[in-house]
């Protein structure tokens, strides 16, 4: 493989990863802050403990997010400084919002709301959550805002060798954008619905002490997962109306992408819909449907990573569509031995993580809200969870 | 503008050195001072609440870097790129490690993490030292190490002073200021330095307005929040950290 091909595996490694933690955490992170309000307002013990177990599991999660971002917010100078050399006066903006203001703001109310458990007043508390929930949009929108640009380059006009922004409006209204964000907040609304299904049918099929508790949390879920895949659905189908013609004509990979993730997904949202939807009072107690709940929980994260390829496929061989090649963003300096030695340490310790990650997830899921420690008070035994 | 957009990434810079100093202090002293559990379990709880806050004006800066300065971003990313790669594998690693350590109650899954967070801050500081060292000659070189030795001690005195500051069983003494004045001296050096290259490299006065007006709103809450975490985290207590 020559460099160009190492620094394109890389950024779609290192992106596909991020991605999967993104988009379980744009899902969850309104779950939770709900269940938080409820807590607020009901001081219900159900409530605090779904979400201090929901929140044990987002904030794992979460972290990865952040680690996977950085290495690929890095890469844009590393590998593709082209990008930044042709249209940096336009890209960059978007995605110096996203960093500047959303990312910085979204962490920072993290903090708040995982330390300030029993520290802040209860309504701050609350208040910190919606403010990650608000700022992680926020940051979809923009990094939609960055991607749909190189879709579509609108907003912006060729002087020269390099682009500029002429038209902000037309930037944030891009055709490319209207449909594919909410389509991607549908399908992260669909994943944390059915990992919440998944891992209350685990608890439920297993008869924990928690009934009401993960009850609860698989209704909740449901409706999320149903909401989520009508949104995703039909948010898709609405992009047809803009993807430039011939877009998926003779690309393999862009095309095995599309052509799955509508078949998994139509299959999904049939099912989700059509038989889980109408069982919703019956499903926490039908423990026969829980091993299916359970195994369904990876396909969003598989269909989720087929609709990017679709997209960022289907873009080949542009990076930014007919102003750019990805060849020709590549940087000039980039030798073999620079792009060999980044695609090891990257890939591999994101890898790593991301396998502990999972497993870490796995086992708070399996441990049950007992000794969750987010949110434990000081008297309280943490069992180190 | 391109005067107020030098000034803002002038302050995300030297504000990481004396915020995020600290925190990668505490982890430079964590094998020399975490005698046992408790006192590593303390030292950790005790940046715990102000990683997560102090960490994003790095990456704050890296948005400014691409979108006020795009020709420069590459450019300085290339030329320091091995190093580059190994600080954002030592990031990576610190990070991983606070998130990781506790999550497991095995002494060797908590050992394991706790060196990655040793491993990682000091990846940074060195890391630091060399970039700046790069940045002010215009070449990277191992000369660069001495540098970084300076930024590691400097911040490892800086964890000494706040952990002083914030734990009532740790004999650190000195004033926290002082030491994040050191802790953020060489990147204030090389700022000085650079201001006029800097300027020179802005993007476009339109791409920085509309930068700007974009910003401008959200600035107060930006503040706001970094002022809430000082104010809700600013006195220690007893509470249990997850970190």
């Amino acid at each position: 493989m020559d460099v160009l091909d190492i620094a394109r595996l890389q950024f779609a490694l290192t992106g596909s990863l991020h991605f999967l933690f993104v988009v379980l955490t744009l899902g969850l992170a309104p779950l939770v802050a709900i269940m938080n309000t409820r807590w607020a307002r009901s001081g219900n013990p159900v409530h605090e403990g779904m979400t201090r177990f929901w929140g044990q599991i987002y904030v794992i999660n979460y972290a990865m997010g952040i680690v996977t971002g950085l290495v690929m917010e890095f890469q844009f100078g590393l590998s593709w400084s082209g990008l930044a050399h042709t249209a940096g006066d336009v890209f960059g903006a978007p995605l110096a919002m996203e960093t500047l203001v959303a990312f910085f703001l979204e962490s920072t109310f993290l903090g708040l709301w995982i330390f300030g458990w029993h520290r802040l007043p209860k309504w701050l508390h609350v208040a910190s959550i919606w403010m990650v929930v608000l700022t992680a949009y926020g940051s979809a929108f923009f990094i939609m805002v960055a991607n749909s640009f190189l879709q579509n380059p609108a907003g912006a006009t060729r002087v020269g060798d390099h682009l500029q922004l002429t038209d902000a409006g037309a930037l944030l209204s891009n055709p490319q954008l209207v449909f594919a964000l909410p389509h991607v907040i549908g399908a992260a609304l669909f994943t944390g619905g059915m990992v919440m299904m998944g891992a209350s049918a685990y608890h439920l099929r297993r008869r924990t002490p928690d009934l009401e508790l993960f009850t609860r949390s698989l209704r909740t879920g449901l409706v999320a997962a149903a909401v989520g895949i009508l949104l995703a659905v039909a948010m898709g189908y609405a992009q047809f109306s803009v993807v430039p013609e011939g877009k998926f004509e003779g690309n393999t990979g862009a095309g095995i992408g599309l052509g799955f993730m509508i078949l998994l997904g139509e299959l999904l949202m049939f099912v989700v819909l059509l038989v889980m939807l109408p069982m919703i009072k019956v499903l926490p107690r039908w423990r026969w449907t829980h091993p299916v709940l359970i195994a369904m929980t990876p396909l969003p994260f598989v269909i989720s990573i087929l609709g990017w390829m679709a997209r960022e496929i289907g873009r080949q061989p542009w990076m930014i569509t007919g102003e750019l090649t990805v060849a020709d963003a590549l940087s000039p300096g980039l030798t073999q031995p620079m792009i060999a030695m980044s695609f090891a340490g990257f890939v591999g310790v994101l890898a790593m993580l991301a396998i502990v990650d999972y497993v870490l997830i796995v086992r708070v899921v399996r441990r049950g809200p007992v000794g969750t420690a987010l949110g434990a008070r000081p008297a309280e035994p943490v069992l180190s969870y | 503008m391109d005067i107020v957009w030098l000034a803002v990434f002038s302050a995300l810079l030297i504000g990481y050195f004396a915020l995020e100093g600290f925190d990668l202090g505490v982890g430079l002293l964590l094998p020399f001072l975490g005698r046992d559990r408790d006192r590593r379990d303390a030292m950790i709880g005790a940046i715990a609440p102000f990683v997560l806050a102090n960490e994003v004006w790095l990456v704050a800066l890296a948005g400014v870097l691409f979108g006020v300065y795009p020709s420069l971003e590459a450019e300085v990313l290339l030329a320091l790129y091995p190093l580059v790669v190994v600080m954002l594998l030592s990031w990576v690693l610190r990070d991983a490690g606070l998130w990781f350590r506790r999550r497991i109650p095995a002494q060797g899954w908590r050992s394991f993490w706790e060196f990655a967070i040793f491993i990682g801050s000091l990846g940074l500081a060195l890391g630091w030292g060399m970039a700046l060292f790069a940045l002010a000659t215009g070449s990277l070189s191992w000369t660069g190490l001495a540098l970084g030795g300076f930024v590691a001690v400097a911040f490892a005195y800086h964890g000494w002073t706040f952990l002083g500051r914030r734990l009532t069983s740790f004999p650190g003494g000195g004033s926290p200021w002082l030491s994040a004045v050191l802790a953020a001296a060489p990147a204030v050096i090389v700022l000085v330095g650079a201001a006029g290259y800097l300027l020179e490299h802005s993007a476009p006065s339109a791409t920085l307005t509309t930068l700007g007006l974009m910003v401008v709103p959200f600035a107060p809450i930006m503040v706001g929040a970094q002022v809430l975490v000082w104010r809700t985290f600013g006195k220690a207590d007893r509470m249990p950290s997850f970190f």
